[in-house]
């Protein structure tokens, strides 16, 4: 039990954090889509567009920083690709994305293998890795500032995003319209706002958001690009952004969750001989539970409005026969 | 009347075939992009994904051999879809199914045709049971069942992963992988040197139960108007919680049974990295083939054809990236998504045609 306990230090919690971090990114966007009213279920595709572009865009500019701007201009360009091809065409969203997330797993490893040989993996030694910013005053406080410092810029921003976010859509006019549009297009646009304008937006930033935990990955983390890096962790940020009924900070605390339970699976396996692959099942079984548990919410939410209509309706009945004796 | 019935046949099929042709056109621009011979590739794939060499030796046997489970995960996958289920689960219960099969086909002793039996109808069973967790949790809870069914694929091939590498292990070669399978267990094949065999022939009557299934009987139309409007069949008195869990009974089954096929006609065994997809190949081939069965057993044939001519063909004999037969594939299901653009330009192209037939005849009379 001693190996068990040790498991549990800081730098657990660092790894939980950089672990939620492409989770987190990716899960503000699916939250702000889900909250304008589209679907994105090509979170997992656009991320791996990221990584595999970010990297690509590292190495031909010999700069990670700007690959990190390539790579989320790509998956802002996919992500007005779908808005285009929803918008015009009416192309079903979820078929779309089963489209894409085939597409660019196949087509990521076609282009790297043309361009790199027969390769399954690749890196170049001159691809620097986004370097780690230790935060001046922040650093030195005991406990707190190896927790909060020490990241790269990437990590800093989703948490920047999730303020910005939260701000934008619950402070301001523009949120309260997407959210509008979500909650009814038809009705949002009679009333004078551009649904489309807006859906469109989301799709955009959804998909530059996610190719940027995309990118952490490939230029982030590690140094490479291999075959289907993302490795579901799209899906999972579907899963975190409902988890966290997409609200920024619902979703910022579900990806921690996430994170964290992934940095545990990866510990354990020092510590102690649980089989690997069944201390992974642990973020899986947690999410299926979480949408077993989001379901059993909105099943006790609809019961209990039920009976509060109920109530009113025998209350108001009450009420009746009174008045008319009156 | 036959007349009406050759249009909507072609009506159903134009957009998917389009679609191909464009996909196949779209190949050719990365050919390009490659450098490599255009028109030798386009021989390549299609000799070494559909044709024979010689009397006896055809890859197109190989690719029928492919086909087979992608066939019955995309009759799964029809059957859910039909039900108004969009699930995407057939990978993980295809993966549940195997492991049943193996695990039987080693470790319990049956007489020849009843080891089989008792093996395929385990693995059926095993895929329902699959499938009916995220039915349930869908009917009961309105737990979104494309979210339920990716979790519980990866669930499924986490514990897959670990049966092979710890409790079901043969040997501590390498690759971890099961014992083989009892004699008695095995799929007989046509072919000396083919896997091609029972399983292909078990496909083709699934295709063809699940078709009398859906449009010949009572619970098939019950699934099929629960799936085209909840409000409709309840007001119409199907209780459509009912049907959809069937759906996702029946529809796991099916990948069960695809999982043990695979096992029992082609590996003869389950070892690490099992499935290479192969769940959602089967859901591709279900969007492609207008989630109609006769439509998934053309489109797995081709699908697998395509891959066998990338993999044998392209990359072996020309130095391109297999990867470009999936590539290909997830295109092609793009295209067939945006098949409005398609109908917009036959809509097009008709009413030109027919105010040119028009102009003809107003011609004539003048």
């Amino acid at each position: 039990m001693e190996g068990f306990f040790s498991v549990f230090t800081v730098e657990l919690l660092n790894s939980g954090i950089r672990l939620a971090t492409p989770i987190l990114l990716a899960a503000l966007g699916g939250a702000l889509c889900n909250q304008a009213g589209v679907l994105n279920l090509a979170l997992e595709s656009k991320m791996l567009l990221g990584a595999f572009v970010g990297i690509l865009a590292a190495y031909y500019l010999g700069n990670s920083y700007g690959g990190l701007l390539v790579a989320m201009v790509a998956g802002g360009l996919l992500g007005l690709l779908f808005a285009f091809l929803y918008h015009k065409y009416r192309v079903d969203l979820v078929i779309l994305a089963i489209a894409f997330n085939l597409i660019i797993v196949e087509l990521t490893v076609f282009v790297m293998r043309a361009m790199f040989g027969n390769v399954g993996t690749w890196s170049d030694p001159s691809i620097a890795r986004i370097p780690d910013i230790e935060i001046p005053f922040l650093k030195d406080i005991p406990f707190f500032g190896p927790l909060l410092s020490g990241y790269n810029i990437i990590v800093y921003f989703s948490w920047l995003a999730t303020i910005i976010m939260f701000v934008v859509l619950y402070k301001m006019r523009s949120g309260r319209h997407l959210r509008a549009v979500g909650e009814n297009k038809s009705a949002a646009e009679t009333v004078g706002i551009n649904a489309i304008l807006l859906q469109t937006l989301a799709l955009v930033i959804s998909g530059a958001l996610a190719a940027l935990g995309g990118a952490f990955l490939s230029i982030g983390h590690l140094k490479l690009f291999t075959r289907n890096m993302s490795n579901g962790r799209g899906w999972i940020a579907i899963a975190a952004a409902m988890f966290g009924v997409n609200h920024p900070v619902g979703v910022f605390l579900a990806s921690l969750f996430f994170g964290f339970a992934d940095a545990f699976s990866v510990r354990i396996q020092n510590v102690t001989d649980l089989p690997p692959n069944l201390v992974k099942l642990l973020p899986n079984v947690a999410t299926l539970l979480v949408l077993i548990i989001i379901g059993l919410r909105s099943k006790l939410a609809l019961s209990m409005a039920r009976r509060r209509f109920r109530a009113q309706l025998r209350a108001e009945e009450a009420a009746l026969p009174g008045e008319s004796s009156t | 009347m036959k007349d009406g019935r050759f249009r909507k046949l072609l009506d159903a099929i134009l957009v998917p075939l389009l679609a191909v042709l464009s996909g196949l056109v779209l190949m050719g621009i990365l050919i390009l992009f490659l450098r490599k011979p255009l028109f030798e590739s386009y021989a390549v794939l299609f000799a070494n994904g559909f044709g024979c060499r010689e009397y006896g030796n055809c890859i197109f046997i190989t690719a029928l051999e492919r086909a087979t489970p992608i066939i019955l995960t995309g009759l799964s996958a029809v059957v859910a879809f039909r039900s108004g289920m969009f699930s995407i689960g057939q990978e993980g219960q295809y993966l549940l199914g195997a492991a049943a099969a193996a695990w039987l086909g080693y470790a319990i002793h049956l007489p020849p045709i009843l080891h089989a039996l008792v093996i395929i109808l385990a693995a059926m069973l095993v895929g329902a049971g699959y499938g009916w967790i995220p039915g349930v949790l869908k009917v009961k809870l309105g737990v979104n069942e494309l979210l339920a069914t990716i979790m519980l694929n990866s669930i499924a091939a986490l514990i897959v992963e670990y049966l092979v590498q710890f409790p079901m292990r043969a040997d501590t070669s390498a690759v971890a992988h099961s014992p083989v399978i009892d004699e008695s267990a095995q799929l007989m094949s046509f072919l000396p040197g083919s896997k091609w065999g029972v399983g292909f022939v078990i496909a083709v009557i699934a295709v063809v139960v699940v078709y009398y299934y859906l449009w010949r009987t009572k619970p098939g139309y019950e699934q099929r108007m629960a799936g085209q409007s909840r409000k409709f069949a309840l007001f119409g008195g199907i209780p459509s919680d009912n049907s959809a869990v069937r759906a996702m009974l029946i529809s796991g089954a099916l990948a069960g049974l695809a999982g043990a096929i695979e096992v029992m006609g082609v590996h003869r065994r389950i070892m690490t990295g099992f499935s290479v997809g192969l769940g959602f190949d089967g859901l591709t081939s279900a969007i492609l083939g207008q989630v109609h069965p006769i439509g998934v057993f053309i489109v797995a044939i081709l699908f697998s054809g395509l891959k066998l001519g990338a993999q044998i063909g392209l990359q072996l004999k020309l130095d391109i990236p297999r990867e470009l037969g999936g590539t290909i594939i997830g295109f092609i299901v793009l295209f067939v998504a945006a098949g409005k653009f398609y109908e917009q330009s036959i809509v097009r192209a008709r009413a030109w045609s027919t105010r040119k037939q028009g102009s003809n005849l107003k011609g004539d009379s003048g």
